[in-house]
């Protein structure tokens, strides 16, 4: 029923390094999150602004626990047969037309209709088997003999029914098929929801998970996530940037920039050989972390006074 | 501790947080597996249970940090004035805390000889209460407080002015008269040990004093908060005063939001009559091709479209705040919202909503638009700017006194609107006695208007909207 052991979640501590190893620098509240979620077999709802490494968590916890992640991405209009199962008509009616002939000899010396159908009974509803069962991810989930994570990505983009059909899966890690009956979950996956916050997510929704609100990292914690995901930049270069980043997060923007922006732009400056930040510099690459022409704008203007703080060490 | 968690829960609860017992059953499972050591892991390992928006966390965090660091302020720094000896303990909550060390008792010498003559002293030096307060063990001091409070029903405190009585109670139930006794008792005697006994007694006094205080917020603050809020949404919004102003900020941005969740959702019919044939086909395949069921298409509604027009003049000029505000509100959280705001002349204020935080808006708003009223002028612009857009999706909302100053009120203009509008709604902040009144025009606009209302109150307005919504669903 439960995950099978696994010493790399044993506790939040050897998470933590876990995940490090992996190259994702986490806090130790994510390293939490993950670890209840573990042992009280819950889902975790992930919130946060966009590009903080919600759906990289749920990668990352899939790479270190070396088991499947099946991905469900949500989008208005997603219903079950997407998301859960759907017959194989195809398969159904291929196999009804090949059968057709050994049905004959079946029914063959039949005396009346009353005979036929009792012989007919007798082998119960065969096309609605899980033979005939397309499993979409959610079900596929339920299916794994050695778990799962299960990543549903962006539930807040979903209908709001959608969000009801969850609830049986996430409380109980079963599946109701009306042909066929209940479909428990062979081992219980380990579920992570992502959501960005476009609509408010319900109320039972949300009690039956964890609530894991990831924000924009520290200066110390996204100097760590920079040195392990572009690991050449040196550390003076570092901190200028990261705390540029920081300083651009206060302003008042349509979209602040993310750590994935920020990654992306130490990578640029390394490409240009940069080893300082200076203003023509930060101008021509601007675009790599805002991705607004009145973002760009607005901070163009303040670039002087962004970037004294971060130049003056 | 389990009763410990189930208290701070309720706090939680006073404090707008909603925590039900599924979730108290979660936090006790977190509770058992994260264990009580380590105290950041604890608080993090709740909040993930126990608040679901990042706004519940902050007021968690808070709650927290009241609830489990009742540490006693160490009173054991005074004593090591007196004695010279050098006593020192880091602040510790309770439950966290591994106790100070069983040391003898340090009772200090003029109290030791003046008990020596005089059993009842001793005996009251040795009782647990006086020995706790010798032996600066703020354990068991912490202990017999909260037993003391448990049974002084310390948790129904709800007004500060309670906060005298309990502090007395709360003593009583200690037994601090025997104390009191025996400082009295020493006074007589003019005993060198009066001051340390009178010592003791005062710091008795401030701890008991701390604890009530520290419940009260805990306990009534959150209660008192609900109190101010429901008060605030039934006064006439033009009385409400300024020191309150964010406060309402707060209470019309949840209503907005609750209003726009309530009516998000209900945006999809079923519209009979047009054969999903794709869908009706493809279901039909299990059934040999034959079409058992129908599917009809989905129509996705068209979203209503709100068009709301605000006068910011001056004799309206306390109402148009929070009704921008309310307008603000709107436009965070639906999403066709125009907004409008004239007094002589009109225009729309959408984008300056957007870019700007909610005092700014108001304030830049205010000083465009702001000026005598010309309801027909104003009527003017609006139907250059928006008539176009009007269609049988629109409602339009026009909050306003109607008071013209007796110029033209080009009624014809509002019956265009109301002719082609789905709904033309008109609040008007003045009670309905007053209108047709002077130069109000209401009347006149009245017959243009599909439904009017008064206006004055944040229920009120929640109510109309909330109205407003359904019908445009």
């Amino acid at each position: 029923m439960k995950l099978e052991n696994f010493p790399q979640l044993a506790s939040v501590q050897q998470i933590e390094q876990g995940f490090e190893s992996l190259g994702y620098i986490c806090s130790p509240k994510i390293a939490t999150a993950v670890f209840l979620a573990f042992q009280l077999r819950k889902p975790i709802l992930v919130e946060g602004p966009p590009g903080v490494g919600k759906t990289e968590l749920a990668k990352t916890t899939a790479l270190l626990l070396e088991t499947p992640l099946i991905r469900l991405q949500c989008y208005e209009g997603l219903d079950e047969a997407k998301a859960l199962y759907e017959w194989k008509y195809g398969k159904q009616l291929l196999y009804t037309q090949v059968l057709k002939e050994k049905l004959g000899d079946l029914l063959h010396g039949a005396k009346d209709l009353a005979e036929s159908v009792e012989r007919l009974h007798q082998f119960g509803d065969i096309f609605y088997s899980e033979d005939f069962l397309e499993p979409r991810p959610l079900l596929k989930a339920m299916q794994q003999e050695r778990g799962a994570i299960l990543l549903i990505d962006e539930v807040d983009k979903s209908d709001y029914e959608f969000e009801s059909l969850l609830l049986e899966i996430l409380s109980d890690y079963q599946v109701s098929i009306p042909e066929i009956g209940t479909v428990k979950a062979r081992t219980s996956p380990m579920v992570f929801l992502t959501s960005n916050n476009t609509r408010d997510i319900s109320d039972a929704l949300k009690r039956r998970c964890l609530h894991l609100y990831i924000p924009f990292p520290t200066v110390e914690l996204e100097e760590r996530i920079v040195r392990s995901r572009v690991p050449d930049v040196d550390e003076h270069l570092r901190h200028q940037l990261v705390e540029f980043v920081h300083s651009l997060r206060q302003l008042d923007l349509r979209k602040a920039p993310a750590i994935s922006e920020t990654i992306d732009w130490a990578r640029s400056l390394l490409l240009l050989h940069a080893d300082h930040l200076d203003e023509e510099l930060v101008r021509s690459t601007l675009n790599v972390l805002l991705k607004f022409e009145d973002d760009i704008e607005a901070a163009g203007g303040e670039l002087r006074k962004l970037l004294r703080p971060a130049a003056g060490d | 501790m389990q009763s410990n968690l189930v208290n701070f829960i309720q706090v939680l609860r006073t404090h707008d947080i909603r925590v039900s017992p599924a979730e108290t059953l979660d936090a006790m499972d977190v509770t058992r597996t994260l264990g009580y050591a380590d105290r950041s892991l604890l608080r993090d390992g709740l909040a993930m249970t126990l608040a679901k928006t990042p706004e519940e966390e902050a007021v968690f965090l808070q709650c927290f940090d009241r609830y489990f660091s009742q540490s006693l302020a160490d009173f054991a720094g005074g004593e090591a004035a007196g004695d010279g000896t050098v006593a020192d303990e880091d602040a510790a909550s309770p439950g966290l805390d591994a106790g100070p060390e069983g040391a003898p008792s340090p009772v200090p010498a003029p109290l030791a000889e003046a008990a020596a003559g005089d059993p009842q002293l001793q005996a009251l030096l040795e009782a647990p209460l006086m020995q706790a307060l010798l032996q600066n063990d703020r354990n068991t001091l912490t202990l017999a407080m909260g037993r003391a409070a448990e049974r002084v029903g310390l948790r129904q405190i709800q007004m500060f002015t309670q906060k005298g009585q309990f502090t007395r109670r709360m003593l009583d139930e200690l037994g601090e008269e025997h104390i009191r006794q025996a400082v009295i008792e020493l006074e007589k005697q003019e005993s060198p040990a009066l001051v340390e006994m009178q010592r003791y007694r005062d710091i008795l006094r401030e701890q008991v004093r701390d604890y009530v205080e520290r419940e009260y917020l805990l306990h009534a603050g959150g209660r008192n908060q609900q109190f101010m809020d429901d008060i605030l949404s039934r006064t006439r919004l033009n009385n409400i005063e300024h020191m309150y102003l964010h406060k309402v900020h707060e209470l019309v941005r949840k209503m907005a939001r609750k209003l726009a969740s309530r009516h998000a959702r209900r945006r999809r019919t079923f519209k009979r009559g047009q054969l999903d044939m794709g869908r009706t086909l493809r279901r039909g395949i299990p059934h040999d091709g034959v079409m058992f069921t129908a599917y009809w298409k989905k129509v996705r509604r068209e979203k209503p479209q709100i068009l709301a027009v605000c006068d910011v003049s001056g004799s309206v000029a306390a109402y148009a705040k929070f009704l921008l505000l309310f307008l603000y509100s709107l436009q965070d959280v639906l999403p066709r919202v125009r907004s409008f705001a004239f007094s002589s002349h009109l225009g729309e204020v959408s984008d300056l909503f957007v870019q700007h935080p909610v005092e700014k808006a108001i304030e830049l708003v205010n000083w465009k638009y702001g000026g005598a009223t010309d309801y027909g002028s104003s009527l003017l612009d609006f139907a250059a700017l928006a008539l176009d857009d009007i269609n049988s999706n629109t409602t339009v909302i026009i909050l306003g006194d109607a008071r013209n100053n007796n110029g033209d009120p080009k009624l014809e203009i509002l019956r265009s609107i109301y002719q082609r509008a789905r709904q033309v709604i008109w609040l008007n902040p003045e009670s309905r006695r007053a209108w047709g009144t002077g130069d109000s025009e209401m009347l006149r606009y009245q017959s243009a208007c599909h439904f009017t209302a008064e206006c004055n109150n944040l229920k009120q307005l929640e109510r109309i909207v909330d109205q407003l919504l359904k019908s445009t669903r």
